[in-house]
């Protein structure tokens, strides 16, 4: 080169430094343009400060009984209206999005655990243990989810961790699947094999170089797990197995309302509508990180 | 239609079906019976005489293994054994006539989704990028997001009470269901209820496959040679894009088997459905055994065939 080799590297060293983004910083700036998911984004982030302030503050007590006249529409004092029982429907639904939101999330938590380490075993050891875990898995496919979670709910009780344990039993294969192919995939690859070379031990290749890897799929694959972890749970609740009353949750709330749907339907439509749009938030937020992480994939 | 080897196919894969159907049962034979509390003692306790008849009776005073080959070889003879809360009804003869009404509901809810599913990922693809393309696609994602008892909520809003007068209560389902068969409108609203969040998946991957397919020579080939636009998209392209929507006709099968014991409580129906529910909170287990063995017979069943339904539509597999 002609010119000082000081000036260029530094020369350089700037203009890489403006230049370089991250991949999640990519991704972010991505996940920006998407205007589905970032509504979805602040709808979330609102959602979630709604059930921390349900903790400490609601407009009512969820389960004050005979607030006013039982089945009464919405009006100044009560904003969504009373329920059968005369609770303000408000209030329990500020609370029902508190169950909502810790099923969701606390599934996946479960799965996560779960999933990475049996696909990352099934992957990176392959062989035997990858044909077993492989066939549990597909087994696991096979069985119709639901069921399995209602049988599990009615034999070991009715409590909030149960119902994640259930709901986590039916998930963690979508998870360990995913992580399974990833890790088949970058194990493979060179830098994996310049690591090994390196003299890396197996526990460092798969946690500082395959996990890392397979980040971006795993959040995608997390985030839609919440809205089926949600949905089994309304769906439980719907059936009379969710958390015991008097905690609200949306499906127990949606069923309460059913018979009345023809005289009040706003005790049905509120709990429906508020699961459907959380339902949908982290469905569009799903599909908008697929695209913000993998921008292959994007057609 | 079938050659030799293909029937060969089908043999074993019933073959297998039934070491299925041992499998799951003996699965849920055996966590059952290692809980406390079944229907009998859940009821009035009876004297212990009187207990011990009616264990007798049941043969749950036989040891755990006694008891199992007796039930696996009643369950090779078709026998699921006798209701706990019911006695006397035979859970066979009872699920199998639960069947047939959810195979009712099951089937519209499949006509619903393939039909509704497959049109509007079609229409979506054709017009990409169009208004049309964001409207269906948006539709499906929503269509996705709704769990099914809001829909039926909303369907019984719209045909309960805004169209109420328009249309004389048509479709707006009155629970109770008397006959042995359903009569449509008794069958449309479920169905549709029990379909449409399946519909939108399938719209979504025809959506998609069909997007690869339409590049496609071959498709320009027939566009080429002059055919319509849509016989070229229906005869040649839409065949093709099948295929991977045939592939999730199996998991499509257990969502409506799921989303039935939901459906069948709202609307009252009286299958399989709302059997397993009413079981599981009798603690009929004996039913609940017998459900869980039908349920995975039903599954195993349709994956057979949507195995099947490969060869008809991709000539180029074969068994």
């Amino acid at each position: 080169m002609a010119t000082a080799p000081g000036i260029t590297e530094k020369y350089i060293e700037e203009t890489l430094a403006h230049e370089q983004t991250s991949l999640w910083g990519d991704a972010w700036r991505r996940l920006r343009r998407n205007r589905l998911a970032l509504v979805s984004t602040v709808f979330l982030t609102l959602l979630t400060l709604v059930a921390i302030i349900a903790q400490f503050w609601t407009p009512y007590s969820y389960f004050t009984q005979g607030l006013g006249p039982i089945y009464q529409g919405p009006t100044a004092q009560h904003w969504l209206g009373l329920d059968q029982s005369g609770r303000d429907i408000l209030s329990r639904l500020m609370l029902g999005a508190q169950v909502s939101l810790k099923v969701g999330i606390g599934t996946q938590l479960v799965v996560i655990v779960v999933g990475v380490i049996i696909g990352l075993v099934a992957g990176f050891y392959r062989g035997f243990l990858d044909t077993i875990i492989s066939t549990v898995i597909n087994i696991f496919y096979g069985i119709p989810d639901l069921l399995v979670a209602l049988t599990l709910v009615l034999l070991l009780g009715r409590s909030l961790a149960i119902i994640i344990f259930a709901i986590a039993f039916t998930q963690w294969m979508n998870m360990a699947r995913l992580v399974r192919g990833q890790t088949l995939a970058l194990r493979e690859r060179e830098f994996v094999e310049a690591a090994r070379s390196g003299g890396a031990k197996a526990s460092k290749i798969i946690f500082r170089h395959i996990l890392p890897n397979a980040l971006g799929p795993l959040i995608v694959q997390a985030t839609i797990g919440i809205p089926m972890a949600i949905l089994f749970e309304a769906f439980l609740s719907f059936l009379g197995l969710g958390v015991p009353p008097p905690t609200p949750s949306w499906g127990a709330m949606a069923a309460d309302g059913f018979h009345a749907i023809r005289i009040s339907p706003h005790i049905v439509l509120a709990p429906a509508i508020a699961l459907s749009l959380t339902l949908m938030a982290f469905n569009f937020l799903g599909d908008g990180l697929r695209d913000a992480l993998d921008p292959r994939q994007k057609r | 239609m079938f050659t030799r080897g293909a029937l060969l196919y089908i043999g074993q894969r019933l073959v297998l079906i039934v070491f299925t159907a041992v499998a799951v049962s003996s699965i849920v034979f055996l966590g059952v019976h290692r809980l406390p509390g079944d229907a009998l003692l859940n009821e009035r306790r009876p004297d212990p005489a009187a207990e011990a008849a009616l264990l007798h009776y049941y043969h749950l005073d036989l040891p755990l293994p006694e008891q199992y080959v007796r039930y696996v070889t009643g369950l090779l003879h078709g026998d699921l054994g006798e209701s706990y809360v019911n006695r006397g009804v035979q859970i066979t003869p009872l699920l199998l006539r639960e069947a047939r009404v959810s195979a009712e509901v099951g089937a519209a809810a499949l006509v619903f989704t393939i039909g509704l599913g497959v049109l509007l990922g079609v229409i979506a693809a054709v017009r990409q990028n169009t208004w049309v393309d964001y409207l269906a696609t948006t539709t499906s994602i929503i269509g996705y997001s709704m769990p099914n008892f809001v829909i039926a909520s909303l369907l019984f809003l719209l045909f309960g009470v805004a169209l109420y007068s328009w249309t004389g209560g048509a479709l707006f389902y009155n629970s109770g269901w008397t006959g042995n068969y359903g009569t449509l409108d008794q069958i449309l609203v479920p169905g549709f209820a029990l379909g449409f969040p399946y519909a939108s998946i399938v719209a979504r991957l025809t959506r998609a496959s069909m997007l690869e397919v339409i590049r496609q020579d071959y498709v320009r080939t027939a566009r080429a040679k002059g055919l319509t636009g849509r016989v070229v998209i229906v005869r040649h392209a839409l065949r093709n894009a099948l295929i991977p929507v045939v592939t999730i006709l199996g998991p499509l099968v257990i969502g409506i088997v799921t989303g039935s014991v939901v459906i069948e409580n709202i609307f009252g129906i009286p299958g399989l459905g709302k059997e397993f529910a009413a079981s599981i909170l009798n603690r009929d287990y004996n039913i609940v055994i017998g459900l869980f063995t039908f349920y995975a017979i039903i599954i195993a069943l349709a994956n057979l065939l949507v195995d099947l339904l490969y060869t008809v539509i991709d000539p180029r597999i074969r068994y």
